[in-house]
């Protein structure tokens, strides 16, 4: 059927020729784009393996041409007309191009930029530098390189169209009626008939400053008055720009031996510098010198969008009055002085083992949790858990505990986890021991039937 | 009789102007009417520092539980940090008193007293409850001046011997096991000193 329709394809003769204007297409090229100039572009598909992601090699690619477009998930476009001379023409810039990507990126040219997207996923590493020699050489291409949807390629290849030459030839009246406008648009992008419009991409804002000292310092407090410069120009940056950053790196340069490095992770993102400084200064009791400082360096690793707190009508904890503020600076001053882990909350795990129904998680206003309910348990649950449960001695077939325990109550029956190789059958008690602490004990329903205490009651 | 009904009354002629009502310290209520009424502010107060001083494991904890209850469940309601704490909190066994996981925090490391003044300072906390083994009576003031600044009401658990030391906390209780709950003493407050009392926090009915 495709045989017989393939061998019927070129007498028949085409209605429209391709390049006649059709009404409703025709589009005026919006304000600002340049359609007229000379445009090359560069495509640059990147290898199916793990490579950095599609932001970072396109910071990368901002040293060839400042005009750099991305194509998710795998494609870079490069502008690079204004950069041919730099890099000495069109091969002295392939070159370039492939010591810095390396061989895995495929590289192609040509004056449109989806164009040259085509042709590098067609495996096409060709140079098309003239508009008139673009249709010959898309022509070959199969017609997967568009990723159109399958439904549309089946259909085109019903009618016998195979490459992106003959879909090219197909009248464009026809072909819009049956496979869209959007679709005719495209192919129009492609031969530069239409002008493309695309984002380009920006760097993210970093900052960094380097200070040279003017005598070498290893007094603590007077390197974080010589940081003091830095972090004022920091908070002057960030606030020009409504940036607050999340991540501050601190290197403190010597003479000979490598630097020291001081990291500083905020709970959110900062802007002042006075805040700023007084957490460097927690942070650098901990840190300690080899020798003397020459030269420091403040960089950022993360910067977030960041507007002025809103002022609370209320004082904290009163009618209204919430305290992120206070809470974000706790967490930062603690975990300065103390290590990333010294602050935690606590939430609820689905499983009836104790020691498996509850877990750590982030400070409470990082998460921002949404408050859960559960069915209370059926019977007392103490408020102190032992982190592991500790075997009590047995005498009179009494467990004992600087005494006999009195058990109280019936007990209750937990018995969970046979799935996962952990199982536990046990009979929990409410006991008293001699100085009237409550304790909750339990005895192995499994020989050898040990009596074991798990938790206190407060 | 007669005679107290009348001194009442003159008592509250306008006019006359009595030291205890001059200032009426804010409280959160205890959640027990029988320690509210002996409690100086009618309740526990909302900011400084308190003691109890009780043997680890003896109820110390359960005649705050209402307390913890309240102050997590407020609608604006700021945390409730724990400084290190002896032993992990059971998260289903504060659940299932009432209290909001959501709003606790914990706090661990090796220098507890300046991470308790820090919690009691930020003004992040609605309470602070910290174990800590030594103190010197000018930490306590330390600790009370810091409360005091962060609007924070701050709860020292110390042992019973500490009892003998001196301290600038404004209200002390001692708290020992009963055979119906937990006795309460107060030890140190603006009135009732020296009194005590037996409360049956929920946790411990059920008991023979």
């Amino acid at each position: 059927m495709s045989r017989a329709s393939r061998h019927r394809a070129p007498p028949r003769p085409s209605v429209s020729p391709p390049t006649a204007p059709l009404a409703p297409l025709a589009l005026v090229p919006p304000a600002g784009v340049a359609s007229a100039a000379r445009e090359l572009w560069a495509a640059l598909q990147l290898g199916a393996g793990p490579t950095a992601p599609l932001e970072a090699l396109a910071e990368q690619a901002l040293s060839f041409t400042p005009r750099v477009s991305l194509e998710p998930p795998d494609a870079l476009l490069l502008e690079v007309q204004g950069s041919l001379k730099l890099f000495g023409g069109v091969e002295g810039l392939r070159a370039a191009l492939q010591r810095n990507f390396g061989v895995a990126g495929a590289l192609a040219l040509a004056p449109t930029p989806l164009a040259a997207l085509l042709l590098v996923r067609g495996g096409r590493h060709a140079a098309v530098l003239e508009r008139a020699r673009l249709t010959g050489q898309l022509a070959s291409l199969p017609l997967q390189v568009l990723r159109w949807p399958d439904e549309r390629l089946e259909r085109l290849k019903r009618v016998g169209v195979r490459t992106l030459g003959a879909l090219l030839r197909l009248p464009r009246g026809g072909f819009a009626q049956r496979f869209g406008v959007a679709a005719l648009r495209e192919l129009d992008q492609v031969t530069g008939r239409l002008p493309t419009v695309r984002h380009w991409f920006q760097a993210p804002l970093r900052f960094r400053r380097r200070r040279e000292l003017c005598c070498e310092l290893e007094d603590h407090e007077r390197l974080l008055l010589a940081l003091e410069v830095p972090l004022t120009e920091l908070e002057r940056f960030l606030r020009s720009r409504g940036l607050g950053v999340a991540q501050l790196q601190c290197q403190f340069l010597h003479r000979q031996l490598p630097p020291t490095l001081c990291e500083l992770k905020l709970a959110a993102p900062a802007t002042r510098a006075a805040h700023l400084s007084a957490l460097l200064q927690e942070r650098l009791r901990r840190v300690r010198l080899p020798a003397p400082v020459r030269a420091l360096e403040l960089r950022t690793s993360a910067l977030l969008r960041h507007g002025p707190p809103s002022a609370s009508l209320w004082q904290p904890g009163e009618q209204g009055g919430a305290a992120v503020g206070q809470e974000t600076d706790l967490i930062e001053r603690l975990r300065v002085r103390l290590g990333e882990d010294c602050i935690h909350g606590l939430r609820l795990h689905d499983d009836h083992r104790p020691e498996r129904a509850f877990a750590r998680t982030e400070p409470p206003s990082l998460t921002r949790a949404t408050p859960t309910t559960r069915p209370p348990p059926p019977a007392a649950r103490p408020l102190w858990l032992l982190p592991a449960p500790q075997p009590l001695a047995l005498r009179a077939g009494v467990p004992q505990r600087e005494g006999p325990l009195r058990l109280l109550g019936t007990p209750e029956r937990i018995e969970s986890g046979w799935w996962d190789g952990e199982d536990v059958v046990r009979d929990y008690y409410t006991a008293l021991d001699v100085r009237g602490a409550r304790l909750w004990v339990y005895r192995e329903r499994r020989a050898p039937h040990g009596w074991f205490l798990q938790g206190i009651f407060g | 009789m007669d005679g107290d009904a009348n001194i009442a009354r003159l008592l509250e002629h306008p006019a006359i102007w009595r030291g205890r009502s001059a200032a009426p310290q804010a409280c959160w209520p205890s959640g027990f009417t029988a320690l509210d009424a002996r409690l100086p502010a009618g309740g526990w107060p909302r900011s400084g520092l308190i003691e109890v001083l009780a043997r680890f494991g003896s109820g110390e904890l359960t005649i705050l539980l209402p307390l913890l209850a309240q102050l997590t469940q407020r609608a604006s309601g700021r945390w409730c940090v724990w400084v290190a704490p002896p032993l992990l909190p059971f998260a289903p066994g504060l659940s299932a008193q009432g209290v909001r996981l959501e709003r606790i925090a914990l706090v661990s490391g090796e220098q507890p007293l300046w991470s308790f003044e820090q919690v009691l300072r930020s003004g992040a906390c609605d309470a602070a409850l910290a174990w800590i083994a030594h103190l010197r009576p000018r930490d306590t003031r330390r600790l009370q001046l810091a409360a005091t600044h962060g609007r924070t009401l701050g709860v020292l658990f110390r042992a019973r011997g500490a009892a003998r030391e001196p301290s600038a906390a404004q209200l002390r209780l001692a708290v020992s096991p009963a055979a119906l709950g937990v006795r309460v003493t107060i030890l140190k407050g603006r009135s009732a000193t020296g009194s005590s009392l037996q409360l049956t926090p929920p946790l411990c009915e059920g008991s023979s």
